[in-house]
This record gives structure tokens, sequence and C-alpha cells, in this order.
């Protein structure tokens, strides 16, 4: 083991002290809750801390898990060190109220950090065995997490979250497999050269192997079509647990998909025209899902589907723009930042909601967060975040990205695009992908509006109930309401000064993504930045007035209005296609194939010994099955019995003729069954049949 | 060394006088077979130990070119102490699985004499000494499978005997053609016949080796064995038969082909390639069949079915990664299942529950038993950083570095398939069983934790399965010499 210690103990620590925890909380619960908030505010200290300290500490532990373990912190990868274990500070805080009534806690606590352990472990990584391994025991560990509850629902979500975890787990797995055949390392300082002295070519197997890793990655991060999992595993999960998955555990994946775009296939344009296309498909449908969702979890995941697919716009853009790269690496990174903080905001805003109702659907919680100002006040920067509200923190990576595909337009209008087929390479293409972009913007704000609207400012349809509502002044103690008003404050701040927070974390972060500075500083208000914030501002505000107001509210015939699904049924991915697949259809044809091949050898014997090496007959067992001669025997005996008990008392007749009778009728069925399958009978049968063949044609 | 025949014959001495002089008193008989077994773990150490020059033995000449003849290279150590540890582990267990069965001096008997056969195939330095005590196990096996005697575990072991001998025959024919032709049979690392001068029959021959000692190993055709005699067989003689003699099968393809037949006899042949074709049909057949079975330890077995076959496949690359890969599965899949097992008979032991579907909440009745089940089926899938991983991965990798057409990368994809089968048919069991449901009434949970006998072997089996695949560098640089002199 050589280097720094320290990040080992980042990643085993909260590991190490998960099962401390478990043996803590078998006798005293609250120290318990206590230990586990001590342990992850530690984590987050020593992660900012040795953050600060630069030097991009190393560890290589060569031998362990079968490859060696090597770990870096540069800057990229200590800001999410850091992100993470401040998240998870903030939620275990949140955790001991939220899951104050509920059963297996200790389980949830333990698995908890076990998670935070292997989440460090994905973003402490240098090479990818590394990340594999922990990012597989992340997905594992944050299973336990969802489905804390064991509600029906939840279990069901929960399996999908696993399976899919799983089956992209083992597709990634694959790609990496055959990346480490071809390039013999998988260490992310070499890979970039090892690629490019493996494949001179771009050969098919490149792409292969790339989509390969992009599908167990990318299915982790929301990618559109392995979204499926997202939209129903946030809802069911304890907020804590949703905050999360949504904010950290997502970006996981786009770490995985990042190691791709910038050590695989860097400045690549075919794959980050690729990347660019998945992601415009995620952003757009997870904001046309969020907007006609009607439940508060799930239009958050949603959203959080929508802005993945932002980030993957970004990590397109960064291969098609090649070494002009800065604005979409430096959006890139911030969009990550942000969502994060973001997601944890309004996952842990939605958790206080739900603590207090045990409610989602938006027509029952409607109007909760009326005369409620610290809840009101974290909602709406949230809000205001995630729509990119100019002087908000999402505004800043939003204008990033738009501004890099800006850019990429007027690179294509010079001549100078990196693609090499036409269709791709017009402008107007991307002057479509833009306006996709912009429009998905106002989605954001449309969406959030209608989740703003219902919670603060709309009330309930039954006034009694608006009116418990309004009564219920104490519905969050004071350390969740330290943890949402700190991380909610975090947002705004970071938004007003850009210049010190963002662009410092950007700063620090872009190396990894090979990004070089940008030659000059990006005026995030100036006035033409400000209209791609104002267009979808505006657009958000027609989408909200025309879809949401005006054909999603109902009203109804007392006067009162209705949010009303409006989305069909039957159009769910997952319903209409993957389970009929995969669960019924693949296992039935292959079982079936399978089950042949298993009978093939026993079928085998089993025919040998119905012909060939028949059995000879079975002693006197009394045969069953022969109904008249059964009959005909119990006649028989029941006429002995009779002779026996009147006439013949003397000596009595000794005769069984149920056996008789049916061994008799056995040996001519037998006989019969032997003549009618032998050669000879078939002769005697072909012959007849020549006969009246022969008779027939005399005849006529 | 004539001391070399200690770790074979105790047991053996044991094992004949428990049943001839069944102790009156259970706690003497236990008490003796813990101590056999234990003396037995000690001496397969102490063998491993030695330096491989010293232990040589040749015992008896029957006739000319046939000779019992023992050597102990690495490979007869790993597999020594293999099974020297599961056999005590296992054991250890049964004194409480058999507290419920009868004839327990006749379990205990034809146990030790089987683990003392065992050590004798693992030491054997020929194929006829090989083959000798092959069909001994065979034979002193089969008493464990029908132990309960009802008609259905007698039909079984017999189909037990009926299929292990009819391979035993398939291995016989390429014994007689090769000891015809003078070669001097003798286990050598890189086999003994000459490649170059290779006919076409003593392929075929090698190929009938492969077909009979993969009866043991459950590869298809000959796998029908497996399913029908594990769910029958009492727990822990199931644990052992899947996680041990199943491997002998394996221990005898490797030392028919690496050290009798040498690589190069069959390297690009159709020999090879139907050796592949054949272990990647099972890998899939065995998971899905699995997947879709609702008996526990049926399931298990058709998961054994699966898993062997991953060793196999390993083997059929004629690769040096691969070979360490199949090698490293042997030990690792040895340790899955046999904890899997013997969890599986504390539940049936417990609870009298056989089915899957039976298993709701049972993680809640049996928390370390079902911890223990659920990390060994997590290892089994090879969720990293567990030990099957690893060794899935030096398989994939030596696949993909084989070269072969095709087969290279369709290797790796049959065992990611098959790996997420095996997430099917295990992970949901842990799931049900740990994950009632919020409508579970904990009011009328009761415990039904196993003892100690049965709780210490299923942590300690599932602790190194975990373990060893978080550290398994000791036994991959073991085995990579191993693979270096045979490749």
């Amino acid at each position: 083991m050589t280097g720094n210690p320290i990040l080992l103990l980042l990643v085993l620590g909260p590991m190490a002290a998960g099962v401390v925890g478990y043996l803590i909380g078998r006798r005293n619960k609250a120290l318990r809750d206590g230990f586990a908030i001590a342990v992850t505010a530690v984590e987050a200290a020593a992660a900012l801390l040795l953050l600060l300290a630069g030097g991009e500490p190393a560890l290589s532990v060569p031998g362990a898990c079968g490859m060696g373990l090597t770990f870096q912190m540069d800057g990229f990868r200590g800001i999410f060190a850091t992100v993470t274990a401040y998240m998870w500070m903030m939620t275990t805080i949140f955790s001991r109220e939220y899951l104050a009534h509920s059963r297996n806690r200790n389980r949830y606590y333990l698995f908890l950090l076990l998670t935070l352990g292997a989440t460090m472990g994905v973003f402490l990584s240098d090479d990818l065995f590394t990340t594999f391994v922990f990012f597989e025991l992340m997905s594992m560990a944050s299973y336990v997490t969802v489905i804390h509850d064991e509600k029906p629902e939840t279990l069901y979500a929960g399996g999908v979250y696993l399976a899919v975890a799983v089956i992209g787990g083992l597709v990634a797995l694959m790609g990496i497999f055959m990346l480490y055949s071809v390039t013999g390392t998988l260490q992310l300082s070499e890979l970039l050269a090892a690629c490019q002295a493996a494949f001179p070519g771009n050969e098919v197997w490149f792409y292969v192997l790339g989509g390969c890793i992009l599908f167990g990655f990318g299915a982790k991060a929301g990618m559109y079509p392995l979204h499926v999992w997202l939209p129903m595993a946030h809802p069911v999960a304890p907020a804590p647990a949703s905050a999360l998955l949504s904010g950290i555990i997502t970006k996981s994946g786009i770490f995985g998909v990042l190691v791709l775009c910038t050590r695989i296939f860097a400045g690549d344009g075919y794959w980050g025209f690729t990347i660019l296309l998945f992601g415009v498909v995620t952003m757009l449908l997870g904001g046309i899902l969020a907007i006609f969702s009607l439940d508060l979890k799930r239009t958050l995941a949603c959203s959080s589907m929508s802005q993945l697919g932002f980030i993957f716009v970004g990590m397109g853009m960064m291969d098609l723009l090649g070494e002009e790269n800065a604005l979409a690496v430096r959006g890139t990174i911030l969009h990550m930042f942000n969502h994060s903080n973001l997601k944890l905001v309004l996952f842990m805003a939605a958790g206080v909601v739900v603590m207090n109702l045990h409610k989602l659907d938006l027509n029952d919680i409607r109007g909760f967060g009326r005369k409620k100002p610290l809840l009101c006040y974290v909602f709406l920067m949230g809000s205001l975040g995630i729509g990119g509200i100019p002087l908000f923190n999402g505004y800043v990576s939003k204008t990033l990205i738009h501004e890099s595909i800006v850019e990429y337009i007027e690179l294509l209008e010079e001549g100078e695009g990196t693609l090499t087929f036409a269709a791709a390479d017009s402008a107007l293409l991307f002057h479509v992908i833009e306006w996709l972009f912009i429009i998905t913007g106002g989605m954001t704000v449309a969406y959030m509006t209608k989740l703003f609207v219902a919670l603060f400012v709309e009330k309930n349809r039954d006034p009694a109930v608006q009116a418990s509502f309004e009564a219920k002044t104490h519905y969050c103690n004071k350390a969740t309401a330290a943890v949402l008003a700190v991380s909610a404050t975090v947002l705004p701040v970071v938004g007003l000064l850009p210049n010190l927070t963002l662009n410092k974390i950007a700063d620090l972060g872009q190396g990894f993504l090979n990004g070089v500075s940008p030659e000059h500083a990006v005026n995030y208000f100036s006035l033409t930045n400000l209209k791609g914030g104002l267009y979808s501002i505006l657009i958000g505000a027609a989408l909200y007035l025309v879809v949401i107001r005006g054909w999603m509210l109902v009203k109804q015939p007392d006067g009162s209005t209705v949010y009303v699904n409006r989305w069909p049924k039957w159009l769910d991915l997952l319903e209409l296609v993957y389970r009929p697949v995969v669960l019924v259809l693949l296992p039935t044809v292959a079982g079936f194939l399978c089950r042949c091949l298993d009978y093939v050898l026993d079928g085998l014997v089993l025919l040998v010994r119905k012909t060939t090496h028949r059995q000879l007959r079975e002693g006197h067992l009394l045969p069953k099955g022969f109904e008249g001669a059964y009959l005909l025997g119990s006649l028989f005996d029941g006429v002995v019995a009779f002779l026996n008990a009147t006439f013949c008392k003397r000596n009595p007749i000794q005769a069984d003729f149920v056996r008789y009778f049916a061994d008799q009728s056995r040996i001519y069925d037998e006989a019969k069954r032997e003549v009618m399958s032998g050669v000879s009978f078939s002769l005697m049968m072909f012959g007849v049949g020549i006969m009246v063949v022969v008779i027939f044609l005399l005849v006529m | 060394m004539i001391a070399l025949l200690i770790p074979m014959l105790l047991p053996i001495v044991v094992g004949v006088l428990l049943m001839v002089f069944p102790p009156r008193q259970r706690n003497v008989m236990l008490g003796i077979v813990l101590a056999a077994l234990a003396v037995d773990l000690g001496l397969a150490v102490w063998v491993a130990l030695q330096p491989e020059d010293a232990l040589r033995l040749t015992l008896v000449t029957v006739t000319e070119g046939l000779t019992f003849y023992f050597q102990v290279d690495t490979v007869s150590k790993l597999f020594s102490v293999l099974v020297a540890f599961v056999w005590l582990l296992a054991g250890l267990a049964a004194f409480e699985y058999m507290g419920h069965e009868e004839n327990e001096p006749r379990f205990f008997g034809f146990y030790l004499i089987v683990g003392g056969v065992l050590a004798a195939l693992c030491y054997s330095g020929n194929l006829f000494t090989f083959y000798v005590f092959y069909e001994l196990m065979t034979l002193t096996s089969a008493p464990l499978v029908m132990h309960e005697l009802t008609h259905e575990a007698i039909m079984a072991g017999l189909k037990y005997l009926f299929y292990s001998v009819g391979g035993a025959f398939l291995v016989l024919f390429g014994f007689f053609l090769f000891a015809a032709q003078g070669a001097d049979l003798t286990f050598t690392a890189g086999g003994v016949l000459d490649a170059s001068a290779a006919t076409g029959v003593a392929r075929l021959a090698v190929f009938l080796m492969i077909l009979g000692f993969g009866t043991k190993a459950g590869m298809f055709p000959m796998h029908g064995w497996l399913p029908t005699a594990h769910p029958v067989a009492p727990a822990p003689a199931s644990a052992v038969l899947s996680g041990v003699i199943t491997k002998a099968g394996v221990l005898g393809i490797v030392r028919s082909v690496y050290y009798i037949a040498g690589p190069e006899l069959i390297r690009g042949t159709w020999v090879q390639y139907a050796w592949i074709g054949l272990t990647l049909v099972t890998v899939f057949m065995g998971s899905m069949l699995a997947y879709r079975e609702n008996l526990l330890k049926k399931r298990l077995a058709y998961s054994t079915v699966s898993q062997v076959s991953y060793v196999l496949f390993g083997l059929s690359l004629l690769q040096p990664v691969a070979f360490v890969g199949a090698l490293l599965h042997v030990v690792f899949h040895s340790l899955v299942k046999d904890g899997l097992f013997l969890s599986a008979g504390a539940i049936i032991c417990k609870t009298g529950r056989t089915k899957v579907d039976e298993l709701k909440g049972i993680g809640k009745e049996m928390p370390v038993t079902m911890w223990c089940f659920t990390l060994a089926g997590v290892t089994l899938v090879g969720i990293p950083p567990t030990s099957a991983f690893v060794s899935k991965w030096y398989l994939a990798t030596g696949s993909l570095a084989s070269g072969i057409p095709a087969v290279s990368w369709l290797g790796p994809v049959v065992l990611l398939v098959s790996a997420l089968l095996t997430a099917g048919y295990l992970l949901t069991v842990s799931i049900d069983a740990f994950l009632p449901g919020s409508d579970y009434d904990y009011a009328a949970l009761e415990k039904h934790e196993p003892t100690w006998q049965m709780l210490v072997p299923i942590v300690v089996l599932t602790a190194l399965a975990v373990l060893l695949g978080v550290w398994p560098g000791g036994l991959t640089s073991l085995l990579t010499g191993v693979a270096s002199s045979v490749l």
C-alpha cells in the first residue's frame, strides 16, 4: 500500500462505522443516530480539508480484489467527494426526524453508511476497476435504503431499481473486460493514450465496448431508455434516501460516463454526438414526464432525469468541441454540482411534507405550505435554482451549457465541425437542439411553478383539511429546520456570486475533464446570456398557463378544481416492453429450450427402457386400472364369499378372482400391445392393406 | 514417503470402525468424528507444507504398468486442503442436522470413508490410481445420497451410481487406449503424450475422458444426476456432493487434459470446440433451470451444474489466465455452495420448509443464517468485492485473451447472462427472506436460529468466500505458478 492512507479511510471508514453503528443500535437507538451523524460530519470535514490541502493525494492498494485498487483525489474528484459527504451529513441529520417512527432503522443506518463509503470509493477511484467495484457495492447497498418501508409498491419499485442496477452493472463489466483485454490497463491516467494506441482507426469494437460501459453507467445516470427505475424508485424511497439517490448516486453514473467521454473517446465527434442525442431525448422526456406527473416526489424525480439530460448534453458538447471545450466542461461540472445541491433541498422539503401527511398526490397535499414561511423559503430557493432563474445557481450552469451549443453552431458556420456526415454537421440541427434546450428549460420552470403554486398558493379543496394544514405550525424539529435553511441558503449565495464560488469550483474541476481555461471570463449577466434565460421563463410561463392550468386542472361541479392525470396509462416503457420481454418472453422460450436439453439423456434412458430394454413382468402385484376385470373379479369373489358362508362351510373355496382377472386382462393387454407394436404385426397389417387394395382394384 | 498414507487411511479406518462398533453414546461418536476430521485437516495442511519432491510414494505394483503411485504437487495440495477443510465444516454442521435422522453411525462412517478416499484421489500420482479411487469415491458416496432409504432416495442414489459409473467407463476407454500405446501415465505437468503424433482416436479418447469426468462435474449432457440426487440427500451430504465431489470431476479433467494428454493435443481441434460448446450450454442451461425451480435444494443443484461449468469453461480455453480463474472458481464455488447448502439445511432442519415460496420472512426468524445465505448469494452472482468476482474476472479476461474466434467474446457474454440469472434465483430468495413487507406480523415472530454447530460452519464458509475476494493475492500467485507449468 503506497500513498495517502486517509483516502482509504474515507472509503472504508464509513463502512466500518456502519457496522459499529449497527451494534450500537441494538442497545441504544438515540446513540446510534448521533453516532451516524457524527461519522458523516467527520467524513465531510475530512474530505473538505483534504481537498483544501491540495497536492492531489493518491493511494494504491495492489492485490486487493485481484487487480488492485487505486485512489486519487484531484480537484474534480475532491469536489464531488466533498459534496457526497456534505449531502450525507445533511440527510443523516434529517433522517433522524424523518424515520423517528419507522421500523428497521438499524438496517437503514447500516446501509446508509455502507452506501456512503461505496459512493466515496466511486468518486475517489483512479482506475475503472476500482470505480466498478465500488459502483456495484453502491448499487447493492443503496437498494436497501430505497425499499426501507417494505410496502408492496416500494418493493416493486425497488425490484426494478435492483434489476436495472444488476443488468447495467453486468453489461458495463462486459465493456470493461473488452477494454482491459485490448488496452491492458484501466488506469485513468493511462487510458487515453492506451486507447489511441489500441484503436487507431476507431474500429467497431471500440464503440461496442464504449456502448457497453455507457449502458451500465448511463442506467444509473437515468439515461433514456434506461431511466425507467428513476421515476419509480424516488417516490417510494424515504425522502433522505431519495435526496441522495437523485443528488449524488445518479452523479456516480455520470462520473462513469465522464470517464468514457474524457479518457476513452476524448474529442471523438461521433461519440459526442451520440451522447448529445441521448442527452436531448432524456432531457425532453424527463421534462414532459415531470409536467404530467401529479406526485410531488415523482415530479422531482422526473425533473432529475431532465436535469441529468442537461448534463449529458454538456458532456456531448464537450467531445464535439474537442480542443475548445472550456464552456462545455465548466457547464457540465457546475450543473452536476448545482443539481446535487438543488435536489438535496427539494427532496428534503418534499420529505417534510411526506413526514407530516404521508401523502404525495398534489390534490391531497395542496395548500399544505400556506403560512409556513420556512418551508416556503426553502422550496422557493430550490425552485428558482433549478428553474434557471438569473441570480440563482442553476442559471449559471445552464447558461454555460447553452453557450457551448452556441459556440459549436458558430464553429459549424465557419465550417469547422468535427463530424463528417452531413446531417450531423448542419448548423440547422444544432439550432434545433439549442431551441429544444431552451424549451426544456421552460418545462423546468413550468413544473416547478406547478409544485410551488399547488403547495404554497392554492388552498385545499376541503376547507376542513386546509384548516388543519394551517393549524399545523410545528411541522419539523429544530435540527431539520436548520438543515433545510442552511442547504437552501447555499443556492442563492453561489448563484449571486458565481465568480467567487462556482468559477473556483470549475477551475478546480476542469483538469480532470481535460478542460482548458476559457480565453475570457464568461459574463453570466450580460444581455445575450440573460436573453436565453428569459426565453426559458417565457416558455415556462406559457406552458404552465396552457398545459397545466388550462388542460390538467379541471373544474368540478362544485366550483373547485382538481389536477387530473392526462398521461395515457398504457404508455409506459417498463410495463409495455421491458417486463413482458425480460420476465415473460425470454425466460419462457429459453426455459423451454433448457428443459429440453435437461431431459436429453434422461429421456434417452427412458426411451431405451420403454423399448429395447423393457423390464419383464413384475411378480403378482395387484394391477390398477382394469375396471372391467376388477368388477368381474369382485362379483366372482362376492359369489365365492356367499358360497363359503352358506354351502361350502366345511371346505371353503380358495380363490382370488379379482387378482386372477386383473392378471389375465393385463396379460391380454400386454400381448395385444406387443403384437400391435411388433414388426410382424405391422407386416401383417401391411399385407392386409395390400390385399384390400388388390381386391378393390380387381372389383373396380 | 509412507507418512503420506496417514491422511488417506486414518478417516477410512475410523469410518469402518465406527460402522462396525457403533458407540453407545452419541456424544462419544461425534467426538470421534470431530477428532478424526480435525486431525485429517491438520495432516492435509502438514502435507501441503512439505516440499514437493519429498512426497512421492510407490505403494504396490499390481502388474506391469499398473502401479499404485502417489505424488503431491500444488494442485494436489490445493484440492486436498480444500477437501479436508470443507469436510470438517460440513461434518460439524451434520452433528446438528443428523440429530433428527436415523442410522447416524452409518452416515458418519461413510462420510469419513469418502473423506479419506478423496484425500487419496487428490494425492494420486498416475491415472490408474486416480481411476481406482475415483470409482471408490462413487461407490462410497452413494450411501450418503441414499441415506434416508425412502423409495425416492434409493432411486436417486441409483441414478447417481449409474451416471457416475457410466461416466467412468468413458474414462476407461482413454485409459486403455493410452496404456496400450505404451505411455507412462504418470501425471506430468504439460502432459505425457506426444502432441505431434496424435491420432484422431487419441483425440476421441481425450474427449471421452472429458465427458466421463464431466459427469461428476455436472457437464451437459451428463448432468442429470445432480438435480435428482441433491434434494433427497441430507443437507450436509448435498453440501459436500455439490461443493467437493463435483470438484473431483474437475480434478479428473485437469489431470487428464493438462497432466496426461497435454493441452497441445487438443488445442484448436474439434475436441476443444466441442468442449467449450458443452460448457457454455451447461452454464446457461443450469442457471436458467435454477431460475425456474421452486424447490430450494434443487435450485441450488442446478446452480451447481451451471457454476462448475464456469470452471470447465476456464479449463477448456487452454489459456493461462483462464486456467487460474478456473481453479480460483473451484475454491470459491466450493466455499459458497457449501455455505448455501448448509444454510438450506439449517432452514429445513429448523422450520421444515423446502420450497422457495415458503421462505417469506425467514430472514427475521434466522437472521444469521440468512445473512450468510445472502452474502454467499451475492458472492455467487459475482458482485465485487466478493471472491467469485475475482474468478470471473480471470475467466472473462482469459477468454478474451485466448483469441479463439467468436468464443472469446461469446464466453464472457454467456457468463454474464448466467450471472444475471444467478442474481434472479438467489437474490430474490434473500429479498423475500428479509423484506416480508410492511404487513408482516412481527408479534408472531419466532426465532429459529440453529445452534453453533451449524452456525459456525456457515459463518466461516461465508466469511472466507467474501474475504478471499478482497485479498486473493496468495491464491492467485500460487495458481499462476501452476498455470505456467502446465501451459
